[in-house]
């Protein structure tokens, strides 16, 4: 036992020493940044794409920066704990966030007593990935297109249910969107998470879902579902052979879920810019192509802060307009 | 029969190959230190370990994965038994009659059943897998909303039957478990209730802050109460390292019975394996003719729902299997390690992938064996932990019950949460109000809530729906039948006499 503790001692002191050492070195090297760990918040539990898109994307950010990316995950209250400790951080570049459209683009709406603001109180680096969502429907259902989907909802109202992963989820507000831009009724019935909801849709008891195109083309290949539309403006690489909702008599919808990176607001133009080209090399390196592929994302074209920044207030403006119009909003 | 010995001799060509045997014990002995150290589970540590599976080969990737996953489940007991500390919510049965067969001096025998009812029920439940994935994951479909709310009501019916002291005070407790799981953001309307505006209240109080407050911290401060000697008493009179053959005679039955609930139960993606320990320990405190001793050190208290719990985590994989469904955190983990493979989880991963399929099944069997190797022998180490004087062993058990809380969300607010069930755990131990039927109300009431009301909506607001749906018919009437049971004068006298006894 005594020896024991006098090993682990031993290597404790070690440990302390090189870091102590790699600590002088870099900061040796001039101020630079980064000159110490950057804290890496993921606002949900560990295993989801968008942490593992951050574990990916941390690791990279290591290597290309010397100095250890640390994923911090920090779940609660749809993203929003995660988010505000961000948004009251210093923007000194020790402090990140992956954010998404639930964090920055539907919460402030759906939230009214939600603590920060989305646009004021972040700085937009780099956008990750956008995911399309896919409309898929029960095989039993009859209908093969989104018309005969529409004319079907039409002839029973409130006969169709849709599942969702939660309430203000982008699958609950498709549905919704779809209801109004279609002149539909179909009841939302949310889930506490996609993976119940998507067992109670292969199993009927829902008839459709809004759900992400890579979670459900397995399902689809498998014949356990029949995908009509993607939600997004344009085609996916992924499903070419799938309609968008807007050509398949849809106006208007355009819908994706998607993820980026952001600093604490009012954060240094060149720290954003260096951030932006370092996170773009990363994307860039064939085996996170590899791996955004996979999850059905196309990698972002001139991902600019900038046209991130202007990306994030469209996104707003979209979602309260879609939130409003569904009256679906929490107290 | 044919294209099952060929399936499994392709299974375990892939299972027994050295560099699947290092990652399978790599897991398994990982598991077993994550579960020991109370609170730090197999979610977290999988998911620091998933960048590391971004460079192995998917199966290895998997087999340790899954090796974490049971090897967590197993050392829970460990300390279920050994410091009444449930690190997952399938163990918190387990302390009932563990921790008092420990405090008697039994911990080897308790230690020893878990072990060796945990190895026959997960080999019982490996070849259930490999037998009726398929067939049995369309069952699981069956379960709808309506379905799961009458499995719960027989549950909570159930619950009553896990008190050993007063009917009244097991209902006092499963109500304000019911209360403390009403905290959390409402499903439907998306509404926060009774978190006072704290953010970290939205989401609910998770399982691990309440288990290991009223469990682990409770236990802890009425023990400072009692003073050294009565302690060091308890530690003294250590009996046995393994169970005796009369041991085994007496929990065949309960090992079996907890194997067959678990293996059904853990089919059910929608918190189905949740249900297994605490179901099985309710059947068998009713069938065994040791019924009396339940809840004061029986040996069948600890067999079955072990046995069950380990079955359960096995065939939970059926759904993920054969339908890309995961049912528990730790499962969503294992979907996004195969994602990040670029294997899409779903039907067609048996079919396009038999290697991987097969070899994981051949792999649960191999870990299952593993874990009864190596556990065996430590049974004598974590016995002496015991005799470690209380004085230093509390400080340990809090630091690590912090840091385990701690991490699973990265949160001190839950932290303090702890604190605040301890004490209230505390109160309860000397109300005489036992914590068990609560914990089973606090999982079982939201679940239980949000699938009435899903039933509810899908129905468009026809009650009829629960007796319209035969197996929820079947469900209801079982539990009709329970609450008779309870309520029976003739059963009443007999508990009654049972609480006298002590």
């Amino acid at each position: 036992m005594n020896k024991f503790a006098t090993v682990s001692a031993g290597l404790l002191l070690a440990l302390f020493a090189t870091a102590a050492a790699a600590q002088v070195v870099s900061t040796g090297a001039g101020q630079a940044w980064p000159a110490k760990p950057i804290r890496f918040v993921v606002p949900y539990a560990a295993g989801g794409p968008l942490d593992i898109m951050a574990r990916a994307i941390g690791q990279k950010l290591s290597e290309s920066m010397g100095q250890p990316v640390v994923v911090d995950n920090k779940p609660g209250a749809g993203g929003n704990i995660g988010a505000d400790i961000v948004a009251k951080s210093a923007p000194d570049g020790y402090t990140i966030v992956m954010g998404a459209v639930a964090t920055h683009a539907i919460n402030p709406t759906l939230y009214p007593a939600i603590a920060y603001d989305p646009v004021r109180d972040f700085t937009p680096v780099a956008m990750v990935a956008v995911v399309p969502n896919v409309l898929v429907v029960h095989p039993a259902l009859p209908v093969k297109s989104v018309q005969e989907l529409i004319a079907l909802a039409r002839a029973r109202p409130s006969y169709l249910n849709f599942g969702s992963g939660s309430t203000g989820s982008t699958g609950h507000l498709a549905g919704e969107l779809f209801n109004v831009l279609a002149a539909v009724q179909m009841v939302h019935i949310p889930y506490k998470g996609g993976a119940p909801a998507m067992a109670d849709l292969l199993a009927g008891q829902v008839q459709l879902m809004f759900d992400n195109l890579a979670n459900s083309l397995p399902q689809v290949r498998a014949g356990r579902l029949r995908a009509l539309a993607v939600t997004t403006a344009q085609r996916s690489v992924f499903a070419p052979e799938l309609p968008t909702l807007a050509e398949a008599g849809v106006p208007g919808f355009d819908l994706s879920t998607w993820f980026g990176v952001f600093l604490p607001g009012n954060a240094p133009r060149d720290l954003v810019t260096r951030l932006n080209t370092e996170i773009n090399k990363a994307l860039g390196a064939p085996d996170m192509k590899d791996r955004l592929e996979r999850m059905g994302a196309a990698p972002p074209q001139d991902n600019s802060p900038e046209r991130f920044a202007a990306f994030i207030k469209t996104e707003v403006d979209k979602y309260a307009r879609v939130i409003k119009a569904s009256g679906a909003k929490v107290e | 029969m044919g294209d099952l010995f060929s399936n499994l001799a392709l299974g375990f060509g892939v299972a027994l190959s050295i560099n699947n045997l290092l990652y399978c014990l790599g897991g398994v002995i990982l598991g077993t230190l994550i579960g020991v150290l109370p609170g730090i589970g197999p979610v977290a540590t999988i998911a620091m370990l998933l960048p590391v599976t971004f460079n192995l080969p998917p199966v290895s990737a998997l087999i340790m994965l899954a090796g974490i996953y049971y090897g967590a489940q197993y050392g829970g007991s460990t300390t279920a038994i050994l410091v009444n500390l449930p690190g997952e919510s399938s163990s918190a049965v387990t302390t009932i009659d563990g921790y008092q067969m420990a405090k008697q001096g039994r911990a080897g025998a308790a230690l020893g059943i878990a072990a060796i009812g945990s190895f026959i029920a997960g080999t019982f439940a490996t070849l259930v897998i490999a037998i009726a994935a398929p067939p049995l994951a369309e069952v699981a479909l069956k379960f709808g909303p309506a379905e799961y709310f009458s499995l719960m009501v027989l549950g909570l019916v159930a619950a009553t039957v896990l008190a050993h002291g007063s009917l009244l005070k097991a209902i006092a407790m499963v109500l304000l478990g019911l209360l403390l799981g009403l905290i959390g953001t409402d499903v439907n309307s998306g509404v926060a209730r009774f978190s006072f505006g704290i953010p970290e209240l939205s989401d609910g109080i998770g399982f691990v802050i309440v288990a290991m407050g009223m469990f682990g911290f409770a236990e802890i401060i009425t023990n400072l109460e009692q003073g050294d000697e009565q302690r060091e008493l308890l530690t003294k009179k250590v009996t046995g390292l393994l169970p005796t053959m009369q041991d085994f005679k007496d929990c065949s039955g309960a090992i079996m019975r907890g194997t067959l609930i678990g293996s059904c139960l853990g089919i059910l993606p929608g918190g189905g394996a949740l249900l297994a320990s605490f179901s099985a320990y309710a059947l068998e405190k009713k069938l065994s003719w040791n019924s009396a001793q339940f809840g004061k050190g029986a040996i069948q208290g600890v067999a079955a729902p072990e046995s069950a719990n380990n079955a359960g985590a096995q065939t939970s994989f059926i759904p993920l299997l054969t339908l890309g469904i995961p049912s528990n955190p730790v499962m969503a983990l294992m979907i996004g390690a195969m994602m990040i493979q670029g294997i899409a989880p779903g039907p067609q991963v048996m079919t396009e992938r038999p290697q991987l399929f097969w070899g994981m099944i051949a792999s649960m069997w191999v870990g299952n064996l593993m874990l009864v190797v190596l556990n065996l022998p430590m049974i004598g180490l974590w016995i002496k932990l015991l005799t470690v004087p209380y004085r230093m062993l509390y400080p340990a058990i809090l630091l690590f019950c912090c840091i385990g809380v701690y991490s699973i969300n990265n949160s001190a607010f839950d932290v303090y949460m702890t604190v605040l069930f301890g004490v209230l755990g505390y109160f309860c131990v000397k109300l005489e109000c036992e914590p068990a039927p609560l914990i089973l109300g606090f999982i079982l009431g939201p679940m239980m809530e949000e699938n009435l009301r899903r039933a509810m909506l899908l129905s468009r607001g026809d009650p009829t729906t629960f007796v319209t749906k035969p197996i929820s018919a079947v469900l209801l009437g079982v539990a009709l039948l329970l609450l008779f049971v309870v309520l029976s004068p003739a059963l009443r006298k007999k508990r009654e006499e049972a609480f006298v006894e002590d």
